[in-house]
């Protein structure tokens, strides 16, 4: 017993003597504060950030490349959450989930709270998806073997369901939203047969929307075109500004016991399965949360509880996606993927003999990983809600050219696409039409991730099996991946059907 | 033309030949843009941000990275053919991948629009299978292609009209087989249904499954090049087993078609001793990236005739 404990922390101990020295240390304090603040801004993104690092990092020992990455994936993660909230504009992909509870209670003047919340909600995710990494990476390795393209197809079609709780008031109008969402992801080339589908000829479409792209569009400009609008010259005062001690965390923790273990579950979940990414991790623990909730018609309107299930969930995607990502060489989202390429550059080859031959660097990682989470609450925590909440004080003429430029230059640093900053800024409007006729617009970023996948994997298990559509059904993962996607679907009508019961029994009783 | 307007001419002509000539002696005299045509992090991006200080430290001119992503690469090669061919603007071109497109649709390029630097990277294909599949050999594979044609599916990393999915038309033709092609798009999610066993067969690099072979987890039934690649000595090629098939995907480094000769020739040379630098060999040895530099002309000759293949597949069984 006391040997198999050694096998597991003995690496890690000696690793985190590595760690600790001063070089290690000040790269995860640089990486998550440059992290937080790439998250915060709306198209720039960590993935790119890391990518732009990489090249920096050739002469530098392989644990100080790392350790800024570390903190830069979770710093980022965090970030998002920032404009999220204070603005409703999505700093990251995942954040889109943050800004249905922490735009309204900014809007209460709960700014700091909310902010408070996301932070130690992140921090939290961060760490248990960390401790996943160091202590199961290589049998979860092994669930990521499992799925196939049938499976995968499930775990597309289960995130599409939870559409169903993202309609909002107009469930009409939120499935006009999701169809246009699976529109746009059918745009680009079709991998099976090689015809271009939605493209008008365009070979910038022919890869497809990109997601950033899309996202910064829909969200950044019409907000920057409503403040237009209002030309209002003056922002909050110092005194309205409610950023003081507010409501502590620590002291309503009870509260979010439930949304932090739903957020970790599902975003270890989702870290494991490649190709899901942290967004799928938000949205399915937001929906958990708010289905199991007493009080579910206070979602959406400034719960503090969603807020704790979304942040929660991206970040404890965070550490989770390297799981497949070092163990299979297969990343889990598009971060672990520019990662993983920075281990290359340094001649480390993910794989199981990464363990063996490169011990202090992959559990100095994972350290790193939880270190940098942990680092989050003290950077993200009161110093950093000081400072970003002053954003609400400035006079929102000036905010909204400041979001138009933020959008423009994020997007075109992207791929040094001139059209695809276009493009951004023609989601802008099609956005801005949305918002002004009341469709939500989040159905249409989860169509746009889950559509293609779905699409994808279906035809990719129908071509392994030559069209017999039984093999979906045929695994015991598909199987039960399909009746939880049933379950969610029928819920809302088992419900009724129970309180009918109910109703009836009390009518006799 | 007077004695005197002509003596000027030539002066002037002079002038210009010594401008000329000086302004190549000192090429290169400003940072040069490097295009590559994926995203950042990508397997080329990897390629060129790995050598990019090596190519500096030989050819004394700083390098910098321009990711011009998008429809599989032909966004950022179109970029580079109609760049100024002043030195200053190269790029990274994928083959075969590049001229593919060019049967599947009407890109801006075409061979000529090109001048070839130096190639860098050659990565054969091969066929791998899981290391408890019944397939022990290729003539295993062959036999049941044979048998139950059109029934075995095999994956490739790239979509329609990728360099395995020409290998295994190739294969098919010669061998009078049938598989079931199923693209998945890129490697590594293929790799993983390879190893969990949801597809049984499946064509990548050889760079990208050495690592699996020596861990015991994969099997590699032959590699699609001409001779036994020092990655993998065990593993036979195709020639060997009786099917003569040569395929892989190649890196390279060219300009806009017009580039001055001076230029390509130092350009070239700067690749091949940075590509000699022992340290950049280690670490390319440690990633698994199998070096293959060829100059210019060999470069050139290698197009022509990657290119004439592709020709010659298209007009037999068009894969689109």
């Amino acid at each position: 017993m006391a040997e198999t404990l050694w096998t597991l922390f003995g690496p890690l101990w000696h690793a985190l003597s590595v760690v600790l020295q001063w070089q290690n240390v000040v790269a995860i304090v640089v990486g998550t504060v440059a992290g937080m603040v790439v998250g915060s801004l709306p198209g720039l993104s960590a993935t790119m950030a890391i990518a732009i690092l990489i090249p920096l990092t050739f002469t530098l020992d392989p644990l100080v490349a790392l350790g800024m990455m570390a903190g830069i994936y979770n710093g980022a993660m965090y970030g998002g959450a920032i404009p999220a909230i204070l603005l409703r504009i999505p700093g990251t992909p995942p954040s889109i989930v943050t800004t249905f509870d922490g735009y309204p209670m900014a809007q209460r003047g709960q700014a700091a709270y909310a902010l408070k919340i996301a932070c130690v909600s992140s921090a939290i995710g961060g760490t248990v998806s960390a401790i996943s990494l160091m202590l199961f990476a290589p049998p979860l390795a092994q669930v990521t073997l499992m799925f196939g393209p049938a499976e995968y197809f499930w775990v597309a079609v289960f995130g599409l369901s939870s559409i169903a709780v993202l309609l909002g008031a107009d469930p009409i109008k939120g499935l006009m939203s999701a169809c246009f969402g699976l529109l746009l992801g059918m745009v680009g080339l079709d991998m099976v047969t090689g015809h271009e589908r939605f493209a008008f000829g365009n070979r910038y479409l022919l890869d497809g929307l990109n997601l950033i792209v899309v996202l910064t569009g829909l969200y950044a400009i019409p907000p920057a075109i409503m403040m237009a609008e209002d030309a209002l010259t003056k922002g909050l005062s110092a005194k309205d500004l409610a950023i003081g001690p507010g409501e502590s965390v620590l002291a309503n923790w009870r509260g979010f016991v439930p949304a932090w273990l739903r957020g970790g579950f599902f975003g270890i979940l989702v870290g494991i399965l490649p190709g899901t990414g942290g967004s799928m991790a938000a949205f399915l623990a937001y929906n958990e949360t708010k289905r199991s909730a007493r009080d579910q018609n206070s979602f959406g309107k400034g719960n503090p509880v969603g807020v704790a299930a979304a942040e929660c969930g991206n970040n404890a995607d965070n550490a989770a996606a390297m799981i497949p990502a070092l163990t299979l060489g297969v990343p889990g989202s598009g971060v672990s993927a520019v990662i993983l390429a920075g281990l290359l550059v340094h001649g480390l080859q993910p794989g199981p003999q990464l363990f063996r031959d490169n011990p202090d660097i992959v559990y100095g990682f994972m350290i790193q990983m939880l270190l940098t989470s942990v680092l989050l609450i003290g950077f993200g925590g009161p110093f950093a809600v000081r400072t970003f909440a002053q954003v609400l004080r400035l006079p929102r003429v000036l905010l909204a050219p400041m979001i138009f430029g933020l959008a423009v230059v994020g997007v075109y640093t992207l791929n040094n696409s001139l059209f695809e900053v276009w493009l951004m800024l023609g989601f802008g409007l099609v956005g801005y039409a949305m918002d002004r006729l009341k469709f939500p617009l989040a159905p249409v970023i989860l169509g746009l991730i889950l559509g293609g996948m779905a699409e994808q994997q279906l035809r990719l298990t129908l071509l392994i099996n030559l069209g017999d559509w039984t093999a979906l059904f045929r695994s015991p993962i598909s199987l039960i991946l399909f009746g939880l996607t049933l379950l969610i679907l029928l819920w809302p009508i088992l419900r009724a059907w129970r309180d009918r019961a109910r109703q009836m029994a009390d009518e006799r009783g | 033309m007077t004695g005197k307007s002509l003596t000027a001419a030539l002066a002037a002509l002079g002038l210009g030949a010594v401008a000329v000539g000086t302004a190549v002696a000192e090429y290169p005299e400003q940072p040069i843009t490097v295009i590559v045509a994926f995203s950042p992090g990508g397997g080329t991006d990897v390629a060129a941000r790995s050598i990019e200080p090596y190519i500096e430290k030989y050819l004394g001119a700083d390098l910098t990275i321009l990711n011009k992503p998008g429809a599989g690469g032909e966004v950022g090669f179109t970029a580079l053919a109609q760049a100024e061919p002043d030195g200053y603007t190269i790029g990274f071109i994928n083959l075969p991948a590049m001229f593919a497109y060019s049967y599947e649709r009407r890109t801006e390029y075409s061979r000529e629009s090109f001048t070839p630097i130096a190639n860098l990277v050659y990565d054969p294909g091969i066929l791998a299978v899981r290391a408890d599949s019944p397939f022990e050999s290729l003539a295993d594979l062959i036999a049941y292609g044979q048998e139950n044609p059109g029934a075995l599916p095999i994956g490739t990393s790239g979509s329609v009209g990728s360099s395995e999915h020409l290998a295994i038309k190739q294969l098919e033709n010669k061998t009078g087989t049938k598989f079931n092609h199923v693209p998945f798009g890129s490697t590594a999610p293929l790799r993983t249904a390879l190893l969990g066993g949801h597809i049984p067969v499946a064509a990548f690099n050889l760079g990208e499954a050495t690592q699996y072979q020596e861990e015991g987890q994969l099997r590699i039934l032959g590699v699609m090049a001409a001779e036994r690649s020092g990655m993998a000595a065990d593993t036979p090629t195709f020639i060997e087993q009786g099917v003569d098939l040569v395929a892989g995907s190649s890196r390279g480094i060219a300009g806009p078609a017009g580039l001055p000769v001076e230029v390509v020739t130092k350009l070239s040379a700067a690749i091949g001793q940075a590509m000699d630098d022992p340290e950049y060999v280690e670490s390319a040895r440690k990633a698994d990236v199998p070096l293959n530099y060829q100059a210019s002309d060999a470069y050139t000759a290698f197009i022509v005739q990657t290119d004439e293949n592709l020709a010659a597949v298209w007009a037999e069984d068009p894969w689109k």
